[in-house]
């Protein structure tokens, strides 16, 4: 049978096959994603980086279209995609997976909040300013209620601080429990770390704020705007700060585990050296992390030449997004490639055209865009991105926002 | 709207209790117009008892027997690769090499394909869920879809399991298999339909040579307690902290 | 507070009074009984039907009541009835359903007594290859009593 060329060694039984699939090593991809652009808008919103305040709005929007598909892969997933509201009906406490509903959920109302708070003034003039079902749609956003003196837009302003703050530790929370659920599994070797939450939330914040600096720079071409480059710079900053930060607790974990050469250590080894040997030093590593570490040093040294330096950070987050998918990879299917009984190892082949196949992973992973262009077009946020405002907006409204 | 803040915690208050009263009594009108008649719960006290279970490695002949009736009894699906309990074979070669495998579950029986010159020792295994007394899947079950029995048997709930599959991540034994027609996880009962019924589990009770023993822990003279209290035990990866109840005689240490 | 916060309060308050009252009317009513799951799935575990019934059953009465004793008598006590035969309990309550036959095949003896390294060597095992001419095992013994001729 093809089934048992993938095998080397011992493997139990039972697992001949994969359980889990690219699907989940989407779900932690998704959710890094949401957490990076969340904590890159925070860094304005309540440490106050004023470079970074072009962005600030945009992240957030980001941060929602993509949390808005983080339980996609895991509901495609499951054998009974209808039970899945269980784990919000009963919990049950002792699972690292339970709560996930809750979290997620408190998560998303506190994005969604935020939002809405850094949104309403444009809200409620485009609601008074409007006809037709667009005032209907901007009223409803309002909640039909279009106080915006200034007063108003201060206590609001407080709000939205004080929710930010509320915002980084359960962003951290949310992704660093997704590293637990792998971080807890005692009976799985290459998971079983106490380090793991804290390299999920390293990779998380780094490929986010990498794939803002991508939308950021993407999203200005398309429109033809100038790029401010204060704000990309000291975002690059920021992402070169977090990939050391990232490197350090992933080669700690592998140094441990060699150095402490446990009972596993062959497997681990053969998994390091054969499975994802290309996956983990070469993309993970010098792809994901090394060169772009050389590159924003570079860009950071360098004096003017802007377009070059805008290269180099784009490639360097392009580096950096595919790098930290490697890292998913590495983790959720490496994880599972060897065997628990610690004498073999078996090979993941992803199948195309299936439930759990890579088509409806990609389908997947393009949702966020699309929700992306269509809520830009609903709450716009370029106002704060592109130099010249709009002439039938005053520049002065844009400092009441915050 | 001019509520003070009081007051509005006040109505909130009022709306959550009145929503919660509300449905507990529709879902009482609910459940009674259906009537929902109790389970029987036949004579069967689960307090009386705890399961355990021991296998006598230096028995086993191989024959694959138990893995075979298991699955005709639990209606496990043969065509797939998914096993409730299996036998493994251990070959030591003579230059130190262990070689393991378990072809098919052993369903089919074993066939030598090391001749006996170049084995030190060779010996088989059986495996089967350990129905740990600190159960890690049990642990990791997002929804409570399986469970340890009050008798000690670890099961899952099939109208319940979300099939999100950590459970089966989680079993360092490899005890645990998706069932694709079901779409749930699922795992060996102990047949807990035949040993609430006073039967053997159907492995033990195919076994020829009495290699697999199912007991009692609370009874004193049963199998199993004779068995633990005579021979040397061990348990399958005890590091681990699981606990299992599947007690092993004679294991060797390249038995994982 | 401003209104449009009172609002948006109101309508987190309403999303999570709805959902309490939708959980409390789907969770399952035996869900907690014993513990976190659901009370009622324990008894239909125990309820799944028996496919093997055990080789006593076959003694029973007035059914294979010799061969019982004959079998009960031999070495080949210890293997049951349905190890060779298959699971038969829909035969036991009704008699009138007859089991799949014995598998009588050399092979079928043989997953038990074929020579393997691996087996103890206290078990009583043959040579494929050179016992009993190649012919069926039960040419010369007999299943029930493998030392009857
Ligand atoms: C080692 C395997 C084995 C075991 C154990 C075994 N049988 Fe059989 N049985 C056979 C085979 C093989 C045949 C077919 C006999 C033949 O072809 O002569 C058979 C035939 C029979 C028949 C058909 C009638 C006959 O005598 O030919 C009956 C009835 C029967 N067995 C009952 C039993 C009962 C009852 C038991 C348990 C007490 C039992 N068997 C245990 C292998 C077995
Ligand atoms: C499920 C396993 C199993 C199967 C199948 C099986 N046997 Fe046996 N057989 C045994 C066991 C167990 C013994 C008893 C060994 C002992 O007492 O040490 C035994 C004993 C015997 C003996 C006596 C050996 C001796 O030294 O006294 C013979 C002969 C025998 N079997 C023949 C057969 C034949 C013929 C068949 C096929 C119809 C068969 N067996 C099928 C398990 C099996
Ligand atoms: C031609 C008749 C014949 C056939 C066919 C036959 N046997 Fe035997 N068998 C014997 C005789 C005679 C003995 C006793 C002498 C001996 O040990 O070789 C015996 C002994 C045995 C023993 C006991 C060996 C021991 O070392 O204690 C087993 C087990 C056995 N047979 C199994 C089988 C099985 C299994 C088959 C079918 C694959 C089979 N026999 C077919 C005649 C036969």
């Amino acid at each position: 049978m093809m089934v048992e060329n993938l095998i080397w060694g011992y493997v139990y039984p039972n697992e001949a096959e994969i359980q889990w699939s690219v699907l989940i090593v989407l779900y932690p991809y998704i959710t890094g994603l949401v957490a990076g652009a969340f904590i890159a808008s925070s860094l304005y919103h309540v440490f106050g980086k004023k470079e970074i305040k072009p962005v600030a709005r945009f992240a957030l929007l980001t941060a929602l279209s993509f949390l808005l598909v983080a339980t996609m892969p895991l509901l495609t997933h499951l054998g009974h995609p209808e039970r899945g509201i269980e784990i919000m009906f009963t919990p049950h406490l002792t699972s690292a997976m339970s709560g996930f509903g809750y979290i997620y959920s408190f998560y998303l109302i506190v994005v969604v909040l935020e939002i809405w708070l850094s949104f309403r003034e444009d809200i409620v003039k485009t609601a008074l300013n409007s006809q037709g079902w667009k005032k209907l749609l901007y009223s409803g956003l309002a909640l039909f209620s279009y106080d915006i003196s200034e007063k108003a837009l201060h206590e609001d302003e407080k709000l939205a601080k004080k929710l930010a703050i509320i915002g980084i530790p359960s962003a951290a929370f949310l992704h660093g429990y997704v590293g637990f659920i792998f971080g807890g599994i005692k009976a799985n070797p290459w998971w079983s770390t106490p380090l793991m939450p804290l390299i999920f939330l390293m990779s998380a914040i780094v490929s986010g704020i990498a794939l803002l600096i991508l939308l950021y720079i993407a999203s200005m071409k398309l429109r033809k705007r100038a790029i401010d480059h204060k704000c990309l710079h000291s975002l690059a900053h920021y992402l070169w700060i977090f990939l050391i930060l990232d490197v350090a607790l992933e080669l700690l974990e592998i140094v441990s585990m060699k150095y402490e050469s446990l009972e596993d250590i062959e497997i681990i080894n053969r998994l390091l050296s054969d499975k994802i040997a290309f996956t983990f030093y070469g993309v993970q590593l010098t792809l994901g992390i090394l060169i772009p570490f050389i590159l924003l040093l570079l860009v950071g040294i360098m004096k003017n030449r802007e377009t070059l330096k805008m290269i180099m950070i784009s490639v360097s987050s392009i580096f950096v997004v595919i790098g930290v998918f490697a890292m998913r990879w590495n983790v959720v299917i490496g994880g599972q490639e060897i065997s628990k009984s610690l004498s073999g190892t078996l090979t993941y082949e992803p199948v195309f055209f299936s439930q759990e196949g890579v088509l409806p992973a990609i389908i997947i992973l393009a949702i966020p865009f699309v929700i992306l262009v269509v809520v830009t077009r609903i709450l716009p946020p370029w106002k704060d991105m592109e130099e010249e405002v709009p002439e039938s907006k005053p520049k002065s409204t844009i400092k009441h926002l915050y | 709207m001019n509520i003070s803040r009081r007051e509005f915690t006040k109505i909130g208050c009022r709306i959550v209790i009145g929503a919660a009263a509300g449905a507990t009594i529709v879902e009482s009108i609910i459940s009674n117009s259906i009537a929902a008649e109790p389970s029987s719960t036949g004579d069967y006290d689960w307090n009386e008892h705890y399961w355990g279970y021991v296998i006598d490695t230096r028995k086993c002949i191989g024959c694959g027997r138990c893995a075979n009736a298991c699955k005709l009894e639990n209606d496990v699906p043969f065509d797939e690769p998914v096993y409730r309990t299996w036998v493994e074979r251990y070959r030591v070669l003579k230059e130190g090499e262990v070689k393991i495998d378990s072809p098919n579950g052993s369903i089919d029986g074993f066939t030598d394909d090391i001749p006996a010159e170049e084995l030190k020792k060779a010996f088989y295994v059986p495996k089967i869920c350990n129905h740990c007394d600190n159960p890690p899947c049990v642990q990791v079950c997002p929804v409570g879809a399986t469970y340890a029995t009050n008798d000690g048997v670890v099961l899952v709930d099939y109208d319940y399991c979300i099939g999100c599959r950590y459970c089966i991540q989680g079993c360092p034994y490899g005890a645990r298999y998706f069932n694709k027609e079901k779409g749930t996880a699922d795992k060996c009962t102990w047949c807990y339909h035949r040993i609430t019924k006073g039967l053997l589990p159907a492995c033990v009770q195919a076994c020829p040579v009495g290699a697999r023993v199912f007991g009692d822990l609370k009874d004193p003279a049963s199998d199993v307690n004779k068995l633990l209290d005579k021979e040397r035990i061990n348990v399958l990866k005890p590091d681990l902290g699981t606990k299992p109840k599947v007690y092993y005689v004679g294991l060797d240490r390249e038995v994982r | 507070m401003q209104p449009h916060l009172k609002r948006a309060i109101f309508l987190l308050g309403v999303v999570i009074v709805g959902f309490i009252f939708i959980r409390s009317l789907v969770v399952p009513d035996s869900y907690g009984q014993y513990g976190a799951y659901r009370g009622d799935s324990v008894y239909e575990n125990r309820n799944f039907t028996v496919e093997y019934a055990g080789s006593q059953s076959c003694g029973d009465e007035n059914c294979h009541k010799t061969l019982y004793s004959i079998w009960a008598d031999s070495r080949h006590k210890t293997v049951n009835c349905e190890t060779c035969h298959g699971p038969s309990e829909k035969h036991v309550s009704n008699v009138r359903i007859m089991p799949s036959p014995a598998n009588d095949s050399r092979e079928f003896c043989g997953k038990c007594h074929y020579k393997m390294v691996a087996r103890p060597s206290s078990f009583p095992q043959i040579d494929p290859e050179s016992h009993g001419e190649n012919l069926k095992c039960a040419y010369c013994h007999n299943p029930h009593k493998p030392w009857f001729v």
